[in-house]
């Protein structure tokens, strides 16, 4: 038998087996955490110290029109359901998204996403109140779309929008929104 | 019977095995609290049976998911076992709540059981793992916002919650691949570690042996000298000698879980499993709201605002896991009755006060945006219209008036006994406080009505 600190030929083969063991579990786990986590990491999105909600709105990046400019009335929000092309996983389809119209001025129209950006709750327009009011946690916000009180952190979020020809269009929501 | 288990035995030897389970020396004073963890593995199993019977119908896809389940509950017994499966995840949850807490007051936590309670500590949060992901699989209107709203506030963390969110939605939306992601979660990877972390547990509670209840005097007389670990084995020792089999304890376990199977059924066949429209995620006027074991943390989030509130969220939940499971290395010591731990005695009823009370108060509260203030008898006719305006302006979304409302402005429901009209009015048409909106645009009469109404209430 082996004296000394040498290394037993029993210690030798539990060491040689929970090595080989290592490197199989790590070949067979990486590839399938890798595949599971990766919408965490694929987009590449830059790490915020504060993380914001996001809203659950099926994306598009096509630019949908959602009604002449000159039909909404100033100031007073107009809910719309619009058909965009979206990208649900494996599945591309036509799907209406729901979308809050505010024309600003004469030439100027802001679209919202209506989701509170606390957590996403349903925002309904009150048209007493003249706020749109989240029922969760009691958020309101004005027709510009800014706080006016609860919980949510910032603005709702606006599509990209552009006036054509007198025809509002809206294209893809702000990264990470 | 018997000749086929002999024949069995003779070839792998069993009985010595089951004999030893059964007749081992448990201490004596273990009564009907104790029943509380074997309560908590038969819902498990409960769940285990029921959820394997609904995937064999269940297809995870959102053109599909709802569906499935309308076709579950119309095919023989399918609303009966997605009711039991309903009923007691509820009860699931209920009973791992009461079996920590059983566990917490009794001392049961200390040496040597350190180990049994961290496993413990897991299982509860796979629990509720299981209930969160559980949530969205049928796709209806309460599904679809409570995974809204839950993986919003899982992503609130700092630094990983981006991360995070688009992990548990498989991308900013919420759509095909978060139900299927939901749906291998709550039946492969949970179970996978329920299945494994249970065994450990249980091989705790019986290499450890079933902690005796306390006693505010020890069996044996304290012995200086001794290490805590023969002290320790010398008074579990006394009370394995004063206690009883173990198979005598076995009755009481079977007639809870008998109990529980009779009450989760009479539910399941009496109320069903609820299941309301199919989600839609343009809805307006949908008032989301959770499960009441999730409505303690949902009500929490009311008081909570700012730019710093993710991160205040994220220290509080996290402190409050961290807290919990390192309880065994916090609260130490060696008197393990209540009465000899008056502090921790007093933080446990602090948290159940506080998780019953925001549990309560979630439930009872009445959703902002959509509450109407009613009439009462006796108000004149300018009241009566200062109410209307009250209700068709939507003041409610943040004012309260006995109970009803919102909690963002001041309550109002003795508005009359703290202002005077005139500041009332003041306050209407050009508010100091700028997250109020000015309602300038009221008629003269509409105004003068509200004020009325208003100056009325004491």
């Amino acid at each position: 038998m082996d004296e000394g600190p040498r290394l037993s030929r029993r210690s030798f083969v539990l060491r040689a087996l929970t090595l080989v063991g290592g490197a199989i579990a790590t070949v067979l786990v990486a590839p399938a955490v890798g595949f599971v986590t990766a919408p965490g990491w694929r987009s590449g999105r830059p790490v915020r110290f504060l993380s914001t909600s996001v809203a659950p709105t099926l994306r598009s990046n096509a630019w949908t029109a959602v009604g002449k400019l000159a039909d909404f009335e100033v100031g007073v929000p107009t809910y719309i359901l619009v058909d965009r092309p979206i990208v649900d996983g494996w599945a591309e389809e036509t799907v209406p998204v729901g979308v809050q119209v505010v024309r600003q001025d004469e030439a100027e129209v802001a679209v919202f996403d209506p989701h509170c950006t606390h957590l996403g709750c349903p925002l309904a327009w009150s048209t007493g109140a003249g706020t749109f009011v989240c029922p969760c946690h009691g958020g309101s916000f004005n027709a510009a779309g800014e706080v006016l009180s609860g919980p949510p952190p910032r603005p709702m979020v606006r599509y990209e929008t552009r006036v054509d020809a007198g025809e509002v269009l809206i294209g893809a929501l702000p990264e990470g929104a | 019977m018997r000749r086929i288990g002999r024949w069995i035995d003779e070839r792998l030897n069993i009985s010595p095995l089951v004999a030893g389970f059964l007749d081992r020396p448990v201490p004596g004073n273990i009564g009907w609290f104790h029943t509380l963890g074997s309560a908590t593995l038969f819902l498990l199993v409960v769940q285990i049976v029921t959820g394997i019977a609904l995937s064999m119908a269940y297809v995870p896809s959102p053109g599909s998911a709802y569906q499935s389940v309308l076709y579950i509950d119309q095919t023989p017994f399918g609303d009966t076992v997605r009711g039991i499966h309903h009923w007691a995840a509820g009860l699931l949850v209920l009973f791992i709540g009461l079996h920590i807490l059983r566990v917490f007051i009794w001392g049961a936590h200390r040496y040597p059981r350190e180990i049994t309670w961290l496993i413990g500590a897991a299982l509860f949060f796979i629990v509720l793992g299981f209930a969160f992901t559980g949530y969205l699989l049928p796709w209806d209107q309460k599904a679809y916002w409570a995974t809204v709203v839950g993986t919003n506030i899982a992503g609130s963390a700092p630094l990983i919650g981006g991360a995070v969110l688009e992990f548990l939605r498989g991308g900013d939306q919420l759509g095909a691949v978060t139900l299927a992601r939901f749906y291998g979660i709550h039946i492969w990877v949970l179970p996978a570690l329920l299945l494994i972390l249970v065994g450990a547990h249980l091989f705790g509670v019986i290499r450890q042996g079933i902690a005796a209840s306390p006693r505010r005097h020890a069996l044996v007389a304290d012995e200086p000298g001794l290490s805590r670990r023969e002290a320790y084995e010398r008074e579990y020792a006394a009370e394995k000698i004063a206690g009883k089999p173990f198979w005598k304890s076995l009755l009481k376990d079977a007639v809870v879980a008998a109990v529980l199977m009779v009450v989760v059924v009479a539910l399941a066949m009496s109320q069903g499993a609820p299941l309301e429209p199919q989600a839609d995620p343009n809805a307006t006027n949908y008032v989301p709201r959770p499960e009441w074991y999730f409505l303690d943390l949902f009500q929490m989030l009311w008081y909570f605002t700012g730019d710093l509130e993710p991160l205040l969220i994220f220290l509080v939940f996290t402190f409050g896991a961290v807290v919990f499971l390192l309880v065994p290395f916090i609260d130490r010591g060696t008197a393990r009755h209540p009465r000899q731990r008056p502090i921790a005695m007093g933080l446990t009823a602090v948290v159940v006060v506080a998780i019953v009370g925001l549990t309560y108060v979630g439930a009872s509260a009445t959703p902002a945006g959509v509450v109407k203030v009613p009439s009462t008898e006796g108000m004149t006719q300018e009241e009566l219209s200062g109410l209307s305006t009250y209700n068709e302006q939507g003041c409610a979304s943040c004012h309260q008036i006995r109970g009803l409302g919102g909690h963002t402005g001041p309550d109002l429901s003795r508005a009359g006994f703290r202002w005077e009209p005139a500041d009332v009015r003041r306050q209407i048409v050009s508010p100091k406080d700028t997250r109020m909106p000015s309602y300038d645009e009221l008629t003269q009469q509409q105004l003068d009505d509200l004020v009325t109404y208003l100056t009325s209430l004491k």
